[in-house]
């Protein structure tokens, strides 16, 4: 009884590539549904109910509800026929979070109980769409950083009675920008006077983290265990976390942690640099190759992830 | 205001996780299904296996909680309505049945649709489904091929029978007097092609009763016959024709009579005594009984076509059985007809021993002594003693109602050697013409009516009422009950409002009954031979053919009805008045708004100054007017006016 197509029937059929998706007898595909068949069984049921007790009520039934399928079978192809998506432009996301992918749909007369499935999400019902341009917002999760495409894209309907489910399947072509997942960590700091030195002397960066804490706060979840203040625990003083602050108002640059997993290094940076804009910090970006020299502000912070997201 | 632009939707569709409750909708599904099953008999096999699934839908609809679990819900709800249609037929049911099945396709709808949650807009989606389908439906129904029943299974509601009131296959004193007192309704008649039979020959005859024991007469097909007394009920199954179902059958005509029968407690049901069975469960028997195969504890709708001939019953030679006297229980009224035996022999001598008196002369000397005697029609009788209760009744009392003369006339015929039987059922009813639907007699149970049948040789079976000798010298006014029994033969209507009403809803019943029990194999032959004549055999592409016409109908009604149907009333109407000044060469600037099109087009056409005025103040104003102002009657008025406006533009288009 489920309302999709049978995923080895899916896996046999082409995927739909292209910039826009326009929708027809060439990229639909129709099967009957579970609850399709078992209608089928139904309406047989009733024609041997009614040749046996040769009554007319039964009979007219059966013809009724194998009439209602074969109407079915065209409505339902006809909901999603015409049918024209193109994709919007996706806003950059963080890995591991929920992520908005925009679509733009046009719909010529209507459609009605339209779906959709990223996969290996589960089914979105989006309802009736009026004649029109309609933007439609699919979420999913993406998984790893840099440019990621969801997909592929299942649209599908079932409507009027689910009877029959219609559907196409499309390689969304519009790629997204994923940052790392931001997971809070050591990070390394490399103090712009050393990095001045450095990078004029060697060109290579170096430099510890900042190892004086300034500030407790209390213990959430998902803090590191590195900032967890274990003396004041041990006396019984509560779970605090040690707030670092940078003592020299000269702004820092930050780069991975080089003992760490270079994914696991690049999660914790993102954290790091996340954090440092919302305190409204001047920061800079050590990468292999890339530097970012420090700076505040949105369009800063957005050069910085997406540095950390495309970095190899 | 855009004049036809779509607006691009500010907000991005929300999408919802696919998890959708059924609603009420479901719920009053069961309640017209639960309404519909009033009156099926649970102890047939159709009967328990509907109630069956309708309480067990109502159990999984009540823990449904996934679309999947509702669609299941849905179509059991289609296949109960089904199960019910295969047991009653009538009007009323099947009205219910089709609601129904309607407001179970509507849950579907809703279960696809989501968002919509108004009744009215569900039913009217589900309504233009549905009549998008009928006409393939219907021509399947008329032109698939039918088959005939797969095996005696046919019998599915012949389990159990849940006993109403009605005729009672032992006629004793006072069981008929019961039922005349009950003005339930009992059966319905409508004949369709022609009148009614004259008021004198209104007799329906239900039950034969042939077994005599002194005392009571009983029916020999009660299920308990007697072995050495088969002999009427196995010459019946001879007779239990019909006309051959198979398809090489010559056509027969249609219906002469349709009968739609109140449930009796009894297999045997009402009829002329003359007509071709045209329903599979009806069987006549060699008595003349008709008796239908269903369930014996609901509504009956059959109907019978015009016999040519005599009716074999009539002409089935009477048997030992039917002469069958419990000798010396009645001493008087056996000497009384012993000496009708001499008079009809000849012989007045011989008293033991003489011969039969023919049966013609023993009716007409029955009929002379009935007329002499005095005998009083009464209601309220006392009991009749339990030894010797007919002489009681003949020689003393003097008194007593049809079922009472009946069996002593019987009682005589047999004593006088000539062999006789009781009958009952019912006699006369009224003659309505409803408003609309068909004209029908209709049969109350205080038209139950018993009278005798007596052999004569030559002429078969003759049917003889002594209750009309008996009331011959008495006036109606006399007594309630021959009042009514009057009443009956002359058709004389006594209805109060109430059964008017009755009566105007059953004329649509029978209507109903006619045209949907009316097809069947042999119709759908008929049809066919009139429909191809010598191409019969291009059945089955006439058939393909048809089927997608009438897809590619449905498919375009839908998307019409649709059309129509939904969308903004707002824009239809502006489109329509753009429509009629386009026609004019009128037709709006790119960026030109509603407001600036009017004035221009007052400007061109002064005379629709008003009025357009009018149409375009209040299209704004119900599109960004304050919500809560009365839109309906803003709709109509909108409506009137781009009428008008139309109009106007017709007549004078440049």
């Amino acid at each position: 009884m489920g309302s999709g197509a049978p995923p080895s029937l899916s896996r046999w059929l082409p995927l739909q590539q292209g910039e826009v998706l326009k929708l027809g007898l060439r990229n639909l595909y129709i099967v009957p549904t579970g609850f399709g068949w078992l209608w089928l069984g139904g309406a047989l049921f009733l024609q041997l109910v009614g040749i046996q007790t040769q009554s007319n009520g039964s009979v007219l039934l059966c013809f009724l509800m194998l009439a209602l399928q074969l109407l079915s079978l065209h409505l339902t192809h006809g909901q999603l026929e015409g049918l024209e998506v193109r994709c919007g432009q996706p806003e950059p996301a963080f890995a591991g979070e929920t992520a908005a992918y925009p679509l733009i749909v046009r719909v010529q007369s209507a459609c009605e109980g339209l779906e959709w499935r990223l996969p290996p999400g589960a089914l979105h019902g989006v309802g009736s769409l009026g004649p029109g341009e309609h933007p439609l917002t699919l979420e999913w999760t993406p998984g790893r950083r840099g440019l990621q495409r969801p997909g592929p894209l299942r649209l599908q309907t079932t409507a009027p009675l689910g009877l029959f489910v219609c559907w196409s399947r499309w390689q969304l072509p519009t790629a997204q920008l994923i940052y790392p997942a931001p997971k809070p960590g050591p990070v390394r700091q490399v103090p712009m006077a050393d990095w001045r030195e450095r990078t004029e002397a060697a060109g290579a960066l170096g430099g510890e983290g900042s190892e004086e804490w300034q500030d407790l706060r209390p213990h959430r979840r998902g803090d590191s265990s590195s900032r967890m203040a274990w003396k004041l625990l041990a006396q019984g003083r509560g779970a605090q976390t040690k707030r670092f602050q940078d003592p020299r108002l000269e702004p820092s640059l930050w780069a991975p942690d080089p003992t760490l997993p270079p994914e696991e290094a690049l999660e914790h940076l993102c954290d790091r640099l996340c954090q440092l804009h919302r305190q409204g910090q001047s920061y800079g970006l050590a990468l292999a190759g890339l530097q970012i020299a420090p700076d505040r502000g949105s369009s800063h912070r957005d050069r910085c992830l997406e540095a950390l997201a495309l970095c190899h | 205001m855009p004049l036809n632009v779509v607006p691009l939707k500010a907000v991005a569709v929300k999408s919802v996780a696919l998890k959708r409750r059924g609603g009420w909708v479901p719920w009053l599904a069961m309640g017209l299904l639960t309404a519909a099953a009033w009156g099926v008999a649970p102890f047939s096999l159709l009967g328990g296996l509907s109630l069956s699934l309708l309480v067990l839908t109502a159990l999984k609809l009540r823990e449904a909680k996934q679309r999947r679990e509702y669609r299941l819900v849905s179509l059991l709800q289609l296949v109960t309505a089904g199960l019910l249609g295969a047991q009653q037929a009538e009007l009323g049911s099947s009205l219910l049945q089709g609601l129904a099945v309607l407001v179970a396709l509507a849950g579907l709808l809703q279960l696809e649709l989501g968002e919509v949650t108004n009744l009215g807009k569900l039913l009217r989606r589900s309504g233009q489904l549905v009549l998008a389908a009928l006409p393939m439906a219907l021509v399947l129904f008329l032109l698939f091929p039918r088959l005939g029943p797969f095996s005696d299974l046919g019998r599915l509601g012949q389990f159990g029978a849940a006993a109403t009131t009605g005729l009672s296959t032992t006629l004793e004193p006072g069981t008929i007097a019961t039922l005349t007192q009950d003005r339930s309704p009992a059966a319905r008649v409508a004949f369709p092609g022609g009148g009614p039979p004259p008021a004198s020959q209104r007799l329906w005859r239900v039950l034969v009763h042939g077994q005599f024991d002194g005392q009571s007469w009983r029916s020999l097909n009660a299920g308990t016959t007697e072995a050495g007394m088969a002999g009427a009920d196995t010459a019946g199954a001879d007779i239990a024709a019909g006309p051959d179902p198979s398809l090489g059958a010559p056509p027969t005509p249609g219906a002469t009579q349709v009968w739609l029968s109140e449930p009796n407690g009894l297999p045997e049901v009402p009829w002329s005594g003359s007509g071709l069975p045209l329903d599979r469960h009806l069987k006549r028997d060699g008595q003349g009984q008709l008796r239908h195969d269903g369930s014996v504890g609901v509504r009956k709708l059959y109907s019978l076509a015009a016999e040519p001939a005599l009716a074999t019953w009539r002409r089935q030679a009477p048997t030992a059985q039917d002469l069958q006297m419990a000798a010396g229980t009645n001493p008087r009224l056996e000497t009384l007809a012993a000496g009708w035996r001499r008079q009809g022999s000849g012989d007045a001598q011989a008293v033991e021993g003489a011969k039969a008196v023919e049966g013609a002369k023993a009716v007409a000397l029955a009929e002379a002594w009935f007329r002499q005697q005095g005998f009083r029609y009464s209601l309220s009788n006392p009991l009749l003693p339990e030894t010797a209760p007919l002489d009681a009744l003949l020689f003393e009392q003097r008194q007593g109602f049809c079922g009472h003369y009946a069996s002593a006339l019987s009682a005589l015929m047999r004593a006088a050697g000539v062999p006789a039987r009781v009958v009952s059922g019912y006699r006369g009813g009224t003659w309505v013409v409803p408003l609309g639907g068909s004209a029908f007699l209709d049969l109350r149970q205080s038209d139950a009516h018993a009278w005798s049948e007596v052999w004569i040789a030559g002429e078969g079976w003759r049917t003889v009422d002594p209750t009309l000798w008996v009331l011959g010298g008495q006036t109606p006014a006399d007594d309630p009950a021959a009042a009514s029994v009057q009443a009956a033969s002359t058709g004389a209507d006594r209805a109060g409002p109430l059964d008017w009403v009755a009566r105007q809803w059953w004329g649509l019943d029978l209507a109903w009954g006619e045209w949907w029990l009316g097809f069947d194999q042999r119709s759908q032959e008929r049809l066919l031979q009139r429909l191809l004549g010598p191409y019969r055999d291009w059945a089955g592409a006439l058939l393909l053919v048809a089927v997608a016409l009438t897809l590619a109908l449905g498919l375009a009604a839908y998307g019409w009805l649709r059309r129509r149907g939904e969308g903004d009333r707002l824009q239809q109407e502006l489109n329509q008045l753009l429509r009629s000044c386009a026609r004019g060469g009128l037709v709006p600037m790119p960026g030109e708004t509603l407001g600036q099109f009017g004035q221009r087009l007052r400007q061109a056409r002064p005379l629709l100054g008003p009025e357009l005025e009018d149409f375009v103040g209040l299209l704004q104003q119900l599109r960004y007017g304050r919500p809560g102002a009365p839109q309906r009657q803003g709709l109509d008025r909108l409506s009137r006016c781009g009428q008008s406006l139309r109009r106007q533009l017709r007549r004078s288009p440049s």
